[in-house]
């Protein structure tokens, strides 16, 4: 227990140097500046990023990365209000209330809430980030191959559940097909060529920065350019700083959704979209006010951008102890980790005690940055939601090739992310989701090495997967799951839980 | 869609099938590096399947209804002139003209054609060259001289 207020306070003194802050300062104003401009989205971002970060000491590179993932995540909220239009997805249920108020003339006020309960949001998933990481990542050390296959698998089912958005159906086959491009490269079991069909840069196989900048990258440039549209930008008149009160009688539903937040941001690739919409529901079913949800509510504003932002500090868990990306920028985060020499699972506490606290110390200066920031920066950040589309999406994809070619200096990279562009710009378009895409590429290796490695152990049978405790709880998880996506089975659970309940109730 | 992952997913069932098993170096059948590639296309021919089924009994949002929609419009105009100015950066310019040069050229192109022969309102071309020269030269030269002498990345 003190061990962990120690290595915080080292964790938090460690950063404490101008150096340190002035990345924490442009790294998340740059976030809050990629958040607003709609169709550039946090994972783009941080994807783009990672180049810049290249020669930069480890922990600053992912200081400066976790800023802008944070900044970018909170910034979305100022376009979902001003514009009603989300500056990333997960800030679409922000705009449901958030604009709305601004046309009411209390855009400053909207501002205000959701800037604080970004924070307040952030810190809640820190809480929790603090106490449970060091626990699961000991409880880890226990996971063998069989544990490691059925996360892999129970990580891009989840999220092809989640994200899936007319059928979790679609969602599976991303993952599947995310999982696929994993197959592709050298195996490290036998060290044999998987469908390299003679080329020789697919030796390596699919390098995920390139991917990720070609899906979050160039097919949001086709997204965004697709349609033509001026910007409407809702005045600012009112105070931007909101009072003690407005906040603190909202404390139920900030615990709430911050609560909810991280419990979706500890589930393996969901994301902060599914956080916000989640609290978003909660607080509209738990309100004294429903009705007033969609037209101004201040409570749902409040839950949503702490549902999202909680999600944000919370998607670290499983990104830290187990290698399972808690969020599709979360992925890139696990990417460029391995760049820096930083290896995440269940030994980083043995491994790298501090850099869990130090994860701890980013997301705390970064929410600090962001409360700064969002609260007196107002004209800036207006000014930069008026710059025209096109001005800008010429610039970013210019970094989108530099992003991809930077890391390994091959051009073949920069034709794997025009590839995935243009893919993840058709699949986009036939409302397939990106989300278990990415964590299927980043969780495939681990489990295909995890299923051959545990039948190895048990020369082919396959026994272990089902009857070692932690693996048949999660491999019944996954049957349970995917058996309520099948809409015939949930309309029939439902119907006897509601039967049950009325049944208790007479 | 449906048809598509369905030929995709028994294509790469038979590439996977195929593949060697390295009985020579002794290598337990359950562990054959094509073991986990069957399973997964095994897995999408299946959702493939699921899907031509689901897409039979009630009409799908998105899908290839959705997407041929969008190749008769405007929308499409601008996607095809964006890929069309990318690969023609990337697969032409880059290599040939030094990067910041490519650059600046994609830039100022694209920025030209969004704000005149693809503008909603009448155009001012003096004003949309005189931005998209000013944008080329501090995006493309800046993007170029920060990557490539601040932070020490070589580019293409």
């Amino acid at each position: 227990m003190f061990d962990g207020v120690f290595l915080l306070g080292q964790g938090i003194g460690h950063f404490m140097t101008p150096a340190s802050l002035f990345n924490v300062a442009w790294a998340t104003l740059l976030g809050i500046v990629i958040g607003i401009l709609p169709g550039l989205t946090a994972t783009m971002g941080v994807a783009l990023l990672v180049t810049l970060t290249y020669k930069m000491a480890p922990d600053q590179a992912i200081l400066t990365l976790m800023c802008v993932y944070l900044g970018a995540i909170y910034g979305g909220s100022r376009t979902a209000i001003l514009l009603n239009i989300p500056g990333t997805p997960a800030n679409a249920a922000a705009a449901l209330d958030g604009h709305p108020l601004a046309r009411q003339g209390r855009a400053g006020l909207a501002m205000g809430l959701a800037t604080t309960s970004s924070s307040l949001g952030t810190l809640v998933g820190v809480f929790f980030l603090a106490i449970i990481a060091p626990f699961l990542a000991e409880a880890a050390l226990k996971f063998g191959s069989y544990e490691f296959f059925w996360l892999a698998l129970f990580g891009v089912l989840i999220s092809g559940q989640m994200t899936g958005s007319d059928t979790p159906l679609k969602g599976y086959i991303a993952g599947i097909l995310g999982l696929l491009v994993a197959m592709v490269g050298m195996e490290t079991l036998h060290a044999h060529q998987r469908f390299t069909f003679g080329i020789p840069a697919l030796g390596g196989g699919i390098d995920l920065i390139p991917a990720m900048v070609g899906a979050f990258g160039l097919a949001e440039i086709l997204s965004a350019m697709k349609r033509n549209g001026v910007a409407h930008v809702a005045a600012v008149n009112d105070r931007v700083v909101p009072s003690f009160g407005e906040i603190f009688r909202y404390w139920r539903t900030i615990l709430r959704s911050g609560l909810i937040g991280t419990f979706v941001g500890i589930i393996p690739g969901v994301g902060e979209d599914v956080g916000s919409w989640t609290s978003y529901a909660a607080a509209k079913r738990a309100s004294k006010n429903p009705e007033e949800f969609g037209k101004g509510s201040q409570e749902g504003l409040i839950a949503a951008e702490t549902g999202d932002n909680a999600v944000v500090s919370a998607a670290m868990i499983p990104t830290l102890t187990l290698a399972l990306p808690g969020s599709a920028a979360a992925a890139v985060l696990i990417a460029a980790m391995y760049i820096h020499g930083i290896r995440p699972g269940p030994m980083i506490m043995v491994e790298n005690p501090t850099f869990l606290y130090q994860v701890v110390a980013m997301l705390l200066l970064a929410t600090i940055a962001n409360l700064v920031f969002g609260l007196s920066l107002t004209k800036l950040f207006i000014q930069v939601l008026q710059v025209p589309r096109q001005r800008l999406m010429a610039v970013v994809y210019v970094l989108c090739v530099v992003g991809s070619f930077a890391i390994t200096q091959r051009m073949f990279d920069v034709y794997v992310m025009l590839v995935f562009g243009v893919v993840g710009f058709l699949l986009r378009e036939m409302k397939y989701p990106m989300a278990p895409l990415v964590l299927g590429i980043v969780l495939g290796d681990l489990l295909d090495i995890n299923l051959r490695r545990g039948l190895l152990l048990t020369n082919g049978d396959p026994s272990p997967f089902f009857t070692r405790p932690i693996s048949a709880v999660i491999c019944m998880v996954i049957v349970v799951t995917i058996l309520m996506s099948i809409p015939a089975v949930s309309r029939r659970v439902r119907s006897v839980v509601s039967g049950q309940r009325r049944r208790v109730q007479t | 869609m449906a048809l598509v992952l369905v030929a995709l997913g028994v294509t790469i069932f038979y590439f996977s099938w195929t593949m060697p098993r390295l009985e020579n170096r002794h290598v337990h059948p359950a562990t054959i590096p094509g073991l986990v590639p069957i399973l997964l296309s095994a897995a999408l021919t299946l959702c493939g399947l699921l899907l031509l089924w689901r897409s039979t009994r009630i009409a799908a949002p998105g899908g290839w209804s959705g997407l041929g929609a969008l190749l008769g419009t405007r929308a499409a105009l601008r996607v095809g002139v964006i890929l069309a100015l990318a690969f023609l950066h990337t697969l032409v310019l880059v290599g040939w003209l030094p990067f910041w040069a490519a650059a600046m050229a994609f830039i100022f192109a694209f920025i030209v054609l969004f704000e005149t022969w693809l503008a909603e309102e009448p155009p001012n071309f003096l004003s949309t060259i005189a931005w998209a020269l000013g944008i080329a030269v501090v995006g493309g030269g800046g993007i170029s001289f920060v990557f490539e002498r601040i932070f020490l990345v070589r580019l293409p």
